[in-house]
């Protein structure tokens, strides 16, 4: 392939475990809706792949406003993962996404081990999903409320389970909150899990010195944006040093130099998310800029970068 | 249609009293704002404050070839519309808009003829402007309530004045302090009205509408349910995104669950929101 001028044009098509990418530049679960509604504000097709809202069995509301807070580079969210459920999401979302370049992958949770399996098996039979992201920062109901995410037992328990209902890649996205995010990587590699990404957004809270109260509905938020980057790119070192499975980056994504840090961390690709409330195409200009930079630097492909910082010079 | 993110530049930073301000910025290639939609706007491409902020579209004016002149009426209360007022003529910022959906009232099923009363709550009065050039260009007679705590609160009086007076109603003022029109609230002003009207040969309007603090636009709901009138409110949540992304606009409904303020809202009817 050339350009106009004849030049080569860097192929940034990367490979994730069994994903094969078109490019390193993904969108976050959360802040892509279920793709469809940045159709008229963003190019999709140019996406490596998106990543839809939690979804659930049923629909959920979501929490009660005040859901979110603006922080020093970043947010707090509470949304409470309103969803449209994930038979509405197969019926009426997915075919729209069928057939574009970027891989579908659809994100997941439970309030048990049954409702995984049950979510993992009815996305199964559906060409158009690439692969499922698990999100384990949610109470499990038959564990005394404990995240999935929080305990190597629960967590690898549940991953062996979801990964005999379904022959799909599983991903399980790791939450920061936690002693050591890499054991819990090691958990879930354990259980079968084929890509890990990482992290989830931080527990945070925000009070309004007005009112005197805290910001959120639930006190508790989950913090993303900026503020995150450097915390969620050393949980990402740690995980691709001390887990033998691809890693994918989350936290803060918005520059090129952002993305180049996840790679050169150990990831193989990286997620947006935050950034794109500030501006929906966001991750169309870090496909261009990421092209433009590698180019200019002569980096032939995306993989030669991912983990050269651990590298012996 | 879709609302694109354009880039604009910014042709006129208005100080107004008590840290009020209006912003005339150029932009490529918006679309005409509809009554009560608006735009996610930001000072400038840094990173402080992160998120942009959501201002209704006071006024709007074409400017040549696929071009708005858009005019922004603000006040500081924080980082973000800090960072919008401190904007310099000439300075690009991003626009993204029209977004969101505007009073339904003013399409083609809307109520025709009766008059109208648009109540607006100190800085509220931006989500109005549209509103009232719609009314007054269609011939729709409104009275606009115009309260705030003090006079210097009532920014842009003169032209509510104009395009109420145009339209065969007029303006009424309230102040809390007593510093410009009536002293007390402009709830209070508008109960009065329809009061003395329901007295005599009935209803005093057929519509509300209204933008302003929770509390007054609360305020207004009630009074139009005890009255019978039916109105719409052009909410204000914190937003993210502003388009339906990020799920944090929620506004609770009183038929349960919510509806996103920058999708279905921001003008709801006031019937359809749990005050």
């Amino acid at each position: 392939m050339t350009t106009d001028a004849g030049a080569p044009v860097t192929d940034l098509s990367t490979r994730v475990g069994p994903l094969r990418l078109q490019n390193p530049i993904l969108t976050a679960s959360g802040t892509f809706g279920y793709g469809l509604e940045f159709a008229e504000r963003a190019d999709l097709r140019r996406l490596g792949g998106l990543v839809t809202k939690g979804l659930s069995l049923e629909p959920l509301a979501g929490n009660p406003p005040v859901r979110i807070a603006e922080t020093r580079g970043g947010m707090l969210n509470s949304i409470g993962l309103q969803n449209i459920g994930v038979e509405r999401f197969l019926n009426d979302v997915l075919p729209g996404l069928t057939g574009l370049p970027p891989k579908v992958i659809v994100n997941l949770f439970g309030y048990d081990q049954d409702d995984y399996v049950r979510l993992a098996e009815r996305v199964d039979p559906h060409p158009g999903v690439a692969a499922v992201e698990l999100n384990v920062s949610c109470p499990n109901v038959s564990k005394g409320g404990i995240e999935f995410g929080h305990d190597p037992e629960i967590l690898c328990g549940l991953v062996r389970r979801v990964r005999s209902a379904t022959g799909k890649p599983v991903i399980v996205k790791l939450s920061p909150n936690v002693t050591s995010p890499a054991a819990l990587g090691q958990a879930a590699s354990a259980g079968g899990a084929d890509i890990l990404s990482a992290v989830n957004t931080f527990v945070g809270m925000a009070i309004d010195t007005n009112t005197r109260r805290p910001v959120l509905s639930t006190v508790r938020g989950g913090l993303s944006g900026p503020a995150i980057k450097p915390l969620a790119l050393r949980i990402v070192w740690d995980v691709a040093r001390e887990v033998d499975l691809p890693v994918i980056g989350i936290g803060g994504v918005e520059t090129v130099d952002d993305v180049l840090e996840f790679l050169l961390a150990g990831a193989s690709a990286v997620q947006v998310g935050t950034a794109l409330f500030r501006d929906p195409r966001t991750a169309e200009r870090l496909v261009d800029g990421l092209r433009d930079r590698l180019q200019a630097e002569g980096v032939a492909s995306v993989g030669s970068l991912v983990g050269a910082a651990a590298r012996p010079r | 249609m879709a609302a694109l993110d354009s880039r604009g530049k910014v042709l006129e930073v208005r100080a107004l009293p008590l840290q009020h301000f209006l912003l005339r910025i150029r932009v490529a290639g918006m679309e005409p704002a509809a009554p009560g939609q608006f735009v996610m706007v930001a000072g400038a491409n840094q990173v402080e404050p992160y998120l942009r902020r959501a201002f209704s579209v006071y006024d709007q004016e074409p400017a040549g070839t696929g071009a708005l002149t858009i005019s922004l009426l603000g006040k500081v209360i924080g980082r973000g519309t800090a960072a919008l007022a401190a904007c310099l003529p000439g300075q690009d910022v991003p626009v993204l808009g029209p977004l969101g959906r505007g009073f339904h009232s003013m399409g083609a099923n809307g109520p025709r003829g009766g008059r109208a009363a648009v109540v607006a709550g100190g800085i509220g009065s931006a989500g109005l402007g549209l509103l009232a050039q719609a009314l007054a260009r269609e011939g729709r007679p409104f009275d606009f309530y115009y309260g705030g705590r003090s006079a210097d609160d009532l920014v842009e009086a003169e032209e509510f004045q104009r395009l109420s007076e145009r339209s065969g109603g007029r303006l009424l003022r309230t102040t809390e302090d007593g510093t410009a029109g009536a002293r007390g609230l402009v709830t209070e002003a508008l109960a009065a009205t329809l009061e003395a009207g329901a007295a005599q040969a009935g209803s005093a309007y057929e519509a509300l509408y209204t933008c302003g603090p929770h509390g007054l636009m609360a305020a207004v709901a009630r009074i139009a349910v005890e009255h019978g009138i039916e109105g719409e409110a052009a909410m204000e949540t914190p937003m993210g995104c502003g388009y339906g992304a990020c799920l944090g606009c929620a506004v609770e409904l009183e038929e349960g669950g919510y509806a996103l303020c920058c999708r279905q809202g921001p003008v709801f009817n006031l019937r359809e929101v749990a005050w």
